[in-house]
C-alpha cells in the first residue's frame, strides 16, 4: 500500500512538474496574438458547405484585411455563385473592448448598404460553420472573452502542440459566442492553432475545426485550408485560401461603405 | 428606344466588347406563378430572363449592362395593362408582343479617378434606410405593376443619370462622400391601367366620379425639355462616431402625377382626368446606428409641393396642394441566433390640410418583419406585416425560401390584403394569392 501511494505520488509530482514547465494559457494566447499577420492582406477564399446528406454549395470570395494600429478592418466580396454575387460584408474591429465593432452588409437585391448589429457574433457566418466572431478573429484569440489554461500537449498531423482550454468569462459571454468551452491545439513552433474543438453552452460537443496546409507566404505563416464539422448538424465547411498577398498594400478605399456598394 | 436598338443592346450585352480586358456574364431565369387564394385559378404566370454583363478595362473603368425580357400571360398583368406614357422615350420598355416586353434595365460606365467616382448611364440610385416603404428612395420612379409586392430592385425604374461622388475622408470627425446627380431622364411612376389587376381604385389615389358619370383619362402632360426639366440631387453621407448619416436634397418632378379633373357636360356626362407632373424640392436626411443587439435607423423627407385629391365641391380641378413631411423610425433586433426582427413606424403629415382632402392629415403605417434562417441558411422563413393604422387595412406576406443548389432557389409565399376596400391596401383585398417562385442563375 505504502509503495502504491509512493508511486502515485511520484507520478503526480512528475505530471505536475511537466504541466509547470508548459507555458500558461495566457502566455500561449499572447504568443498566438503576437504572430506577424502582415499589415494588410489580399486573398481569395472558397467556402464549400456540405450538409449531412452530402449536398454541397460553394461560395467564392475575394477579401482584404488591414490593420490600423491595433484596430482592424476586413471586407469580403462574394464572386460566385450568381445568386449571391456582389454581396459584401465590411467590419471595423476595434481593439478597445468597450467599443462595439461596426459592421455593414451589402445585399445586391436591396441595393443598399445596411448597418448590422455586431453583437450577433455567435451567429454562423453566411451559412458556414464558423461564426462571425471566428471569421473576425482569423488566427487570433479573444483575450477578454475567455479564461485560459494549459491542459497539456498533443499532436496534430505530426505537429506537436500545446492544448489550450478556454472557457467564457461568464454565462452572458458564453451565450453570445455560442460556446461553453473551446480547446485549441496550438503549434509549439509557429503558435498557430492546428485543431480547435468547440462545446456548446450545455457542454455538449459542437464542432471541430482543423487548420491545415499551413505554409509561409512572403515570410508569414499562413493557413490555406480549414475543415470544420458541426457534430450536431452533420454540416461541414471547407475553407480554402489562395492568392494570398501580404506585400501589395491594400488601399484604404476598400474598407468603405461606398466600396461595399460598388463591389470589386 | 426603338425595338431594333433594344435588340442590338441585348445582343451587345451577350457578347463582350473586344476592348474589354475581362468580362463577367451572368444570366437569371425567374418563374413566378400566382394562384388566387380565394377562388383559385392562375392570377399571373410570369417568366423572366435577365442577362447581365460587366466588362473591366485596363484603366480601371467598368461597363455594366442589364437587360430584362419578361413574358406574362394572364390578362390584367400583361405589359399592355400598364400605362406607358410615364416613361421617357429613352427608358420605355419595348413591347415585343401583347404578352412580352424587353427592357434595357441598366447600362452604365463607372470609373474612379482620385477622390472622384463617376457613374454615367442608365442606373439605379437608391437613397434612404427603410424597408418596404419609401421616403427618400424617390430618386428613381417605380413601376406599380404589382403594387408594392415586387422587389424594389425589379420595380424601380432606372434612369439615365450622371452620378458623381467625391470622397472627403477625415472631415468633421468622420469619412464623408458627396454625391451629385444630374438626371435628364423624364420618366415617372408607371401605373396600371384601369381594369388591370393592381389598378388603383382607392378614393385616396384616384377620383371617383358620381354615379352615371363616365371617365376619360387623357395622356399625361409631361415635361419634355431635356436640360430645363432634368432633376438634380445632392447627398452628403458619412460615418461619424458610430453613426451612419446622410443629408439629402433633390429637385425633381414629383414621380406621382397630379390628377386634374374637369367635368365635360353632354348627353353622357364625363369626368376628364389629365395627369400632370409638378416640380418639388425634397430635403431630408437619414441615420442608422448599432447599439448592442439593436440597430436603430430612420429617415425623413420634406416635399415642398405635392398634390392630393380634394373632394370639396368647387375644389380647383379636384386637387389640393400641400407640402408633405414623411418620416420613418425603424428598429432591428438580432439578439437571437439566426433570427432577425425589424419594426418600423412610418408617418406622413400634411401641413396645409383641409377636410376635403381624401387622405388623412396624419397617415400612419407600421411594418413588422420576422425572419429566421435554418439549416445553414438554406431555408429561410419570413413574415412581413404592413398595416395602416388610420384605415385599419394592411398586407401580410409569409414566405418560405429554400436554396436547392448554388444557383437554384425557390420560395413559396402568400400576399394577403385585408381591410376596408377604400384603403391603400384594402383596395386589393380581391387579389390575395399564393405565389411560387423559382430562380436559377447561370
Amino acid at each position: 500500500m505504502t509503495k502504491t501511494v509512493l508511486i502515485l505520488s511520484m507520478l503526480l509530482t512528475s505530471l505536475g512538474t511537466a504541466a509547470a514547465n508548459l507555458p500558461d494559457g495566457d502566455e500561449i494566447a499572447r504568443r498566438i496574438n503576437a504572430r506577424d499577420e502582415g499589415l494588410s492582406v489580399a486573398r481569395d477564399l472558397t467556402m464549400r458547405m456540405t450538409d449531412r446528406r452530402g449536398k454541397s454549395r460553394t461560395r467564392e470570395t475575394r477579401g482584404f484585411r488591414k490593420y490600423y494600429g491595433e484596430d482592424k478592418r476586413t471586407v469580403i466580396f462574394y464572386l460566385s455563385p450568381k445568386n449571391v454575387k456582389d454581396t459584401a460584408f465590411l467590419t471595423w474591429d476595434y481593439a478597445d473592448p468597450e467599443r462595439d465593432d461596426d459592421q455593414w452588409l451589402y445585399l445586391p437585391a436591396m441595393r443598399k448598404v445596411r448597418r448590422i448589429s455586431a453583437s450577433d457574433r455567435g451567429d454562423y457566418f453566411l451559412g458556414t460553420d464558423l461564426t462571425y466572431e471566428d471569421i473576425k478573429l482569423e488566427t487570433r484569440v479573444s483575450i477578454r472573452d475567455y479564461h485560459r489554461k494549459t491542459k497539456g500537449e498533443d499532436e496534430v498531423d505530426g505537429h506537436p502542440c500545446y492544448l489550450l482550454e478556454s472557457t467564457p468569462v461568464d454565462a452572458k459571454t458564453a451565450r453570445e459566442l455560442g460556446y461553453g468551452k473551446v480547446e485549441q491545439c496550438v503549434d509549439k513552433e509557429i503558435w498557430m492553432t492546428r485543431r480547435a474543438r468547440f462545446w456548446d453552452t450545455k457542454g455538449k460537443p459542437l464542432k471541430t475545426a482543423y487548420f491545415r496546409d499551413i505554409r509561409k507566404v512572403q515570410g508569414i505563416w499562413t493557413q490555406h485550408r480549414i475543415e470544420v464539422e458541426n457534430h450536431k448538424t452533420g454540416h461541414k465547411t471547407l475553407f480554402l485560401f489562395s492568392h494570398v498577398d501580404y506585400q501589395t498594400l491594400v488601399s484604404d478605399k476598400w474598407f468603405t461603405r461606398d466600396a461595399l456598394r460598388r463591389g470589386l | 428606344m426603338t425595338p431594333a436598338f433594344s435588340c442590338l443592346l441585348l445582343c451587345g450585352l451577350l457578347s463582350a466588347p473586344a476592348l474589354a480586358d475581362e468580362a463577367d456574364i451572368s444570366n437569371f431565369l425567374n418563374g413566378h406563378w400566382g394562384i388566387g387564394s380565394n377562388q383559385g385559378g392562375t392570377r399571373f404566370f410570369e417568366l423572366t430572363w435577365q442577362p447581365e454583363a460587366r466588362w473591366r478595362f485596363d484603366n480601371g473603368g467598368r461597363l455594366t449592362g442589364i437587360t430584362r425580357l419578361r413574358w406574362q400571360t394572364v390578362a390584367g398583368m400583361r405589359p399592355t395593362d400598364m400605362e406607358r406614357d410615364s416613361y421617357s422615350t429613352a427608358s420605355r420598355p419595348i413591347l415585343t408582343s401583347d404578352t412580352s416586353e424587353l427592357e434595357l434595365r441598366e447600362l452604365y460606365y463607372e470609373r474612379g479617378m482620385g477622390d472622384w467616382y463617376l457613374t454615367l448611364g442608365k442606373q439605379q440610385v437608391v437613397w434612404g434606410k427603410t424597408d418596404g416603404l419609401k421616403v427618400l428612395d424617390v430618386v428613381d420612379p417605380q413601376s406599380f405593376r404589382k403594387f408594392i409586392l415586387e422587389d424594389f430592385d425589379q420595380s424601380r425604374i432606372p434612369l439615365w443619370t450622371l452620378n458623381a461622388e467625391y470622397a472627403i475622408p477625415d472631415w468633421m470627425g468622420g469619412d464623408w462622400t458627396l454625391q451629385l446627380l444630374w438626371i435628364p431622364d423624364q420618366s415617372y411612376h408607371a401605373l396600371p391601367k384601369p381594369g388591370a389587376t393592381f389598378a388603383f381604385h382607392s378614393p385616396r389615389l384616384v377620383p371617383r366620379p358620381p354615379p352615371g358619370v363616365g371617365v376619360r383619362l387623357n395622356a399625361p402632360k409631361r415635361p419634355d425639355r431635356l436640360i430645363r426639366d432634368s432633376d438634380i440631387g445632392l447627398r452628403l453621407s458619412g460615418f461619424v462616431a458610430g453613426w451612419d448619416l446622410s443629408l439629402n436634397y433633390l429637385y425633381q418632378y414629383d414621380n406621382r402625377p397630379a390628377l386634374y379633373q374637369r367635368p365635360v357636360s353632354g348627353p353622357l356626362p364625363i369626368l376628364e382626368i389629365t395627369p400632370k407632373y409638378h416640380r418639388t424640392h425634397v430635403i431630408g436626411g437619414s441615420f442608422s446606428r448599432a447599439f448592442g443587439d439593436w440597430v436603430i435607423r430612420g429617415e425623413m423627407g420634406y416635399f415642398s409641393n405635392h398634390y392630393f385629391l380634394d373632394s370639396t365641391p368647387g375644389a380647383d380641378q379636384g386637387l389640393a396642394q400641400s407640402a408633405e413631411l414623411s418620416y420613418v423610425l425603424g428598429m432591428d433586433w438580432s439578439g437571437l441566433a439566426n433570427t432577425f426582427i425589424s419594426a418600423q413606424l412610418f408617418q406622413s403629415w400634411l401641413p396645409h390640410y383641409h377636410a376635403g382632402i381624401t387622405r388623412p392629415r396624419l397617415d400612419t403605417s407600421l411594418t413588422l418583419l420576422l425572419r429566421r434562417a435554418f439549416w445553414n441558411d438554406t431555408l429561410t422563413a419570413e413574415l412581413l406585416w404592413i398595416a395602416n393604422t388610420r384605415d385599419g387595412d394592411g398586407l401580410l406576406r409569409p414566405k418560405l425560401r429554400y436554396e436547392w443548389r448554388d444557383n437554384l432557389e425557390t420560395w413559396i409565399g402568400m400576399d394577403l390584403f385585408y381591410g376596408d376596400r377604400s384603403g391603400l391596401y384594402g383596395q386589393f383585398d380581391d387579389n390575395d394569392r399564393v405565389t411560387i417562385n423559382v430562380r436559377y442563375g447561370f
